[in-house]
């Protein structure tokens, strides 16, 4: 009864999954995401849009209360924890991402922690369950991704975090409070009738908002499916259902629950190394390496005068194409400009979108040079783009380099000290060193931890001295 | 710039700009949209949406619907007030098709709430920001012509009443021109909700959001937040407010600062005499001659006597369903508002509950039903009509054409029966001398020197 609609047997499965098909690949994954997604949400929370959301969602606090990251001077309720931590965590665009595109860990990880600590009196939620439920979160994402073929490509009309990221987070929001089947077919519904908002919002202060509302929409749809609330219960199987979004739609149902093969298993995410939409990160890696070229030649000085053009080769990406962008969101959203930081600065950094930066004349002279070539062979997907840079000095001699899989992507994942690195310095902006230990012990040994409202304390800035009865794991003979 | 010249418009407009026609139609809507919402709080869909609010009541400055002693943080009221209207489809209709007081109305009445007491909106500038949230919306709804069909892939007030309910608390607010601008921006992240929960439990969601988050957008931006300034432009490549659209062309708005022609003066609004879709209410007229005519030919209206009725009616999916099941989908059956309107003479809240939608007489009725789509029947609501033809076991054929019903805009609500339906909704829930305070503060709306006053009454 439930499978013969692409909805129902979406509810059966969330429904139906539980930590035993969890597998290792995927535990081992799914942490690492969760690691990255909350160093990069500390680090946002130091953000002016993030300040702005903090302000304005404290018009909502009550008496039910969860962590915002970073911070023990105040809590909100659940739903706008989720807004504001899912803000923070794509406030720089530092957040990760997946295949076909979208931003998945920021959807999902703001609202399962914001709920789980809803429950704290009635029940306690392990680590596991949290693994589940953030599991969960992820794969509905990339299973709704694969319905259109134009998500396989970099969006053009709705940004993916707000149409899949809504469902995503709804569904790991309906895992966690093990609502039944119907309830999760409704929470399916309800999300959808929040989902979608314009690419036009990217490259904006907006644009973090999207992720943020993504966690609070979805959350809020389990929370009113689980009161009883009712809808089209065919949402994902109807043209006129989450099909809206998409020009081509074609859902099939999922994987039966045996051995369930889950997609982050076969496909990983790509984790930034600095706070720019992805697509530059191919075109850092290629201008880095042709500065080094460059220096080489000259004793190790980047002779600017010298340069005549510089040609940056990229897909056609529209809202990436900004040849001189005015602010940190704009840069961060420019082919061009993290072409010319690279060349100049030899590798991107968080600070390298500091306004000082943005509008140091070196910069903006190199530019003016800097032009932007879309080969054909060159497509917009994260998948199989390419970025070539090419350098041409005046006495007409050119230096180029090519990158095809530049390091952080899932063809050539950070290791383990530099995910970790990336965390410590991100978070180290906003918490205590026994704090940034804590979360690290704790996610490493998530499966193990008997209550996961450990790591909302410690992202609120308690250290492991002032809880250690808290830091109890299952297992601990190991 | 497309943008600048709607924010253009919300900042610079002032009560004067008002016609007296605008006038007194807005407020005709806006006294039915209370009542609308206030039977709308006897609904279990409002029960869901309140108690889900609770949770989060802590500034809890703003009245609900029908409940007195209980209020809400600003946004999350309008949210529950948006649901309370269109929880029965109750509520009016326009053309372009969207349903512009509810998403609007409700997060007026919450902020005059929310704003301190020396700094309250006094009827006027009430009126002048409900007409602004308005207007946008039909200004929006003219950049598309698929807009001006019956939808079939967003639902409109998802879409155009998100950035109604911005504009209208921007300018309540008496947010800047850049602020204005950045509430649009925002608001547009904000909107587009898939048709495909119409006919459902959640569809009153959609105006409870489109007036919520458009609120919540006004907000962020006069917090300072920012969006992109060319959200209503056609930008091809990275789409913005047009991604709602297969067909998108945007023109600005008259940025002339004597005089602004408001759509409202010269399309009017229609409001429902009964609680469904509006595409039932012409077939329910034209079901309802036949059955004066049936009386007439055989003295009483007998069931049994009619072999088939045949419904001619524009192509629509959403409300094409020849047996529904709860009371949502009754709302959205021609089916079953042409049977119901044979059976009883008259469709009305009761018509909708359990009882009345699985009646046996209803069912048996509901079977004899075939449906067929005229090519000159169009899906839009200044055009189409309602047929009903029944075909009697004699042979004899006995047939009504509705071409344009009671309360359409074409031929709008007599004043009294306005009232009369206002009355009828309100006394659900409110005592009669409130009843009748609501039915004066809004008459002299203009006069009103607090507007929060009216939020008050509720």
């Amino acid at each position: 009864m439930w499978a013969k609609t692409i909805t129902g047997n979406f509810a059966s499965v969330i429904h139906g999954l539980n930590t035993n098909h969890l597998t290792d690949v995927v535990i081992q994954r799914s942490k690492r995401m969760i690691l990255d997604t909350l160093g990069v949400g500390l680090l946002g929370t130091s953000t002016e849009v993030c300040q702005k959301v903090k302000q304005y969602s404290k018009i909502y606090s009550s008496d039910i209360s969860s962590t915002i990251w970073g911070h023990l001077d105040f809590r909100l309720p659940p739903l706008y924890a989720a807004f504001v931590n899912g803000v923070a965590v794509h406030s720089m665009d530092f957040d990760d991402t997946w295949h076909p595109a979208t931003h998945p860990s920021g959807a999902v990880l703001p609202a399962v922690m914001a709920l789980s600590e809803a429950f704290s009196q009635k029940k306690k939620i392990s680590g596991l369950d949290l693994l589940l439920a953030f599991n969960v979160g992820i794969e509905v994402q990339g299973r709704l991704l694969r319905f259109s073929s134009e998500a396989r490509n970099i969006p053009k009309r709705f940004h993916p975090p707000t149409v899949v990221g809504t469902m995503g987070s709804a569904a790991a929001c309906a895992k966690l409070l093990a609502l039944n089947k119907m309830k999760c077919k409704n929470t399916l519904a309800i999300a959808a009738s929040y989902a979608g908002a314009p690419l036009a919002n990217a490259a904006t202060q907006t644009k973090p908002l999207h992720i943020g509302n993504a966690a609070k929409h979805g959350l809020e749809a389990a929370c009113l499916a689980s009161q009883g609330l009712q809808g089209n219960n065919q949402i994902l199987d109807m043209e006129s259902g989450i099909g809206a979004f998409y020009t081509d739609y074609n859902p099939q149902i999922l994987p039966t629950l045996q051995s369930y093969p889950w997609l982050l298993d076969q496909q990983d995410v790509a984790i930034k190394r600095f706070p720019a939409h992805l697509g530059t990160h191919w075109v850092a890696d290629a201008a880095s390496s042709v500065r080094r070229k460059l220096v080489k030649n000259s004793d190790n000085l980047l002779l600017l005068d010298k340069i005549e053009k510089v040609i940056v080769k990229v897909p056609e990406v529209k809202y990436v194409n900004r040849p001189s962008p005015n602010s940190e969101h704009e840069a961060r959203h420019s082919f061009q400009f993290v072409a010319c930081s690279a060349l100049l600065d030899g590798s991107m950094s968080i600070q390298s979108f500091a306004s000082e930066n943005i509008h140091r004349p070196a910069l903006q002279e190199l530019l003016c040079k800097t032009q932007l070539e879309h080969p054909s062979d060159n497509k917009p997907s994260f998948e199989s783009l390419y970025c070539e840079v090419t350098v041409v000095l005046q006495d007409g001699n050119t230096i180029s380099d090519r990158c095809d899989t530049f390091y952080g992507h899932w063809r050539k994942p950070l290791t383990k000290e530099d995910l970790e690195e990336k965390f410590q310095s991100n978070a180290s902006e906003v918490l205590p060193p026994e704090a940034i230990e804590g979360i690290i012990e704790t996610v490493y040994n998530l499966e193990k931890v008997e209550d996961c409202s450990v790591l909302n304390m410690f992202l609120s800035g308690q250290s492991a001295r002032v809880l250690p009865e808290k830091l109890h794991f299952e297992h601990s003979n190991s | 710039m497309l943008q600048f010249s709607f924010a253009s418009f919300i900042h610079a407009v002032r009560p004067e700009h008002l016609s007296k026609i605008v006038r007194h139609r807005s407020k005709r809507m806006i006294l039915d949209s209370i009542g609308v919402g206030l039977v709308g709080s006897t609904t279990h869909v409002f029960d869901i949406a309140l108690k889900y609010c609770l949770l989060y009541s802590s500034v809890a400055v703003s009245n609900v619907y029908g409940k007195p002693g209980v209020k809400l943080s600003p946004t999350l009221a309008a949210f529950t007030n948006g649901v309370a209207t269109h929880s029965m489809d109750f509520d009016d209709t326009w053309h372009p098709a969207t349903h512009p007081s509810g998403a609007v109305l409700p997060a007026l009445l919450a902020a005059s709430q929310m704003l301190p007491p020396n700094s309250k909106p006094n009827g006027l500038d009430f009126l002048l920001a409900f007409n602004v949230g308005l207007e946008v919306q039909g200004r929006l709804m003219h950049f598309s012509t698929e807009a001006h069909n019956i939808p079939k892939r967003f639902h409109p007030p998802s879409v155009v009443g998100t950035m109604g309910s911005a504009a209208a608390t921007a300018k309540l607010l008496s947010l800047s021109m850049t602020q204005c601008t950045h509430a649009l921006g925002i608001a547009a992240s904000l909107a587009g909700a898939p048709m495909a929960n119409a006919a459902t439990q959640a569809k009153p969601l959609h105006i409870g959001n489109a007036t919520r988050l458009g609120f919540e957008a006004a907000l962020l931006a006069a917090r300072g937040m920012e969006a992109n300034p060319f959200i209503l432009d056609d930008i091809s490549g990275c789409s913005g407010f047009s991604a709602f659209y297969s067909i998108y062309q945007p023109r600005p708005l008259s940025t002339s600062s004597e005089c602004h022609e408001f759509l409202l003066e010269k399309q009017d609004i229609a409001f429902k005499r009964f609680p469904a879709h509006l595409g039932m209410h012409w077939v329910v007229d034209a079901a309802l001659s036949v059955r004066n005519l049936f009386i007439n030919y055989a003295g009483s209206f007998s069931p049994s006597l009619i072999r088939t009725i045949v419904l001619k009616i524009p192509v629509s999916k959403y409300i094409n369903r020849p047996f529904p099941n709860s009371e949502h989908e009754a709302r959205h059956s021609f089916q079953f508002n042409a049977c119901t309107a044979l059976l009883d003479g008259e469709v009305g809240l009761s018509s909708f509950t359990e009882g009345s939608i699985h009646r046996q007489e209803l069912r048996e009725l509901l079977h004899k039903v075939v449906v067929e789509h005229p090519e000159d029947n169009v899906a839009n609501f200044d055009k189409m009509y309602g047929e009903v033809a029944v075909l009697l076991k004699s042979g004899d054929v006995l047939t009504g054409k509705c071409d344009t019903f009671y309360g359409h805009w074409r031929k709008p609500l007599s004043r009294e029966s306005l009232l009369k339906k206002f009355r009828s909704n309100a006394s659900h829930v409110l005592p009669e001398e409130k009843v009748e305070t609501i039915i004066t503060m809004v008459d002299n709306l203009e006069n009103l020197s607090d507007s929060s006053h009216l939020a008050c009454s509720l």
